[in-house]
């Protein structure tokens, strides 16, 4: 791997862990969301950089997109919760 | 031709100020949008953050944004150039509209993105990949840091600005 490329994927990866770190030690489900966003973002990133293939691009959108889908889908189930 | 090191910092204000200007164009932190949205706002600003800067970190996380087009653009643009780019465009315009979400922000987001990073590589010699970690590093910035403190500071933004 190229050194300008490790730096690159050397910062996803470190924010990706530290984000899962403070997502972990996050007592309360709705304040770990933003941790794990940032998270999915770093991932994201390290798809891309890890296989710079054409075909990478949807990878990354389709684990982007679906992380994003299941982010609002605990967060609406507790906002009906909330509603009860 | 910018070294990376020096280029990292500067993309990532650049897409801090990108995303953060037209999610504020699209009206994110006025209202909660999605159910999701709203209650992760409203536990924001419970635990004494602000209530439209909480809004706006919940339509970022439960919406593709112009954040989420920021990145999804860089990334496109590092593998395949303009074409990479287009094709994330198109992709983020499907994962919004999967998402329910209305609006145009994650669209308009990848749309500038892939301008600006197209303007920055060819003429100021930014690597593309500056972009991917700029791009990262700008949302740790909202959202991994202390999102209460960024939930107060983007609502402040906000009332500035409406």
């Amino acid at each position: 791997m190229e050194e300008g490329l490790m730096i690159v994927e050397g910062i996803c990866v470190v924010i990706a862990v530290y984000c899962a770190i403070r997502a972990v030690f996050e007592p309360k489900t709705l304040k770990k969301l933003p941790y794990l966003n940032v998270m999915n973002f770093a991932v994201a990133g390290s798809i891309v950089l890890l296989m710079p293939y054409p075909l990478t691009i949807c990878a990354a959108v389709a684990y982007f997109i679906g992380s994003t889908l299941e982010s609002n889908a605990i967060a609406s189930t507790f906002a009906r919760l909330e509603e009860k | 031709m910018i070294d990376l090191i020096p280029a990292i910092p500067l993309a990532a204000v650049i897409c801090l100020l990108l995303f953060t200007a037209l999610d504020i164009f699209w009206k994110l932190p006025q209202k909660g949008g999605v159910s999701g949205a709203d209650v992760i706002g409203k536990e924001l600003e419970n635990s004494g953050g602000d209530k439209n800067g909480g809004w706006m970190i919940g339509n970022i996380i439960s919406s593709p944004d112009a954040s989420a087009g920021t990145l999804l653009a860089a990334c496109g643009y590092y593998v395949w150039g303009i074409w990479g780019a287009l094709i994330s465009i198109v992709l983020v315009y499907i994962g919004a509209r999967i998402c329910a979400d209305k609006g145009f922000a994650g669209t308009s987001g990848a749309v500038c993105a892939a301008l600006i990073i197209w303007a920055l590589t060819s003429f100021a010699g930014f690597p593309p990949e500056s972009f991917i970690a700029g791009c990262v590093i700008a949302i740790f910035l909202v959202e991994g840091i202390s999102p209460k403190h960024a939930s107060r500071l983007l609502g402040k933004i906000w009332r500035k600005v409406s």
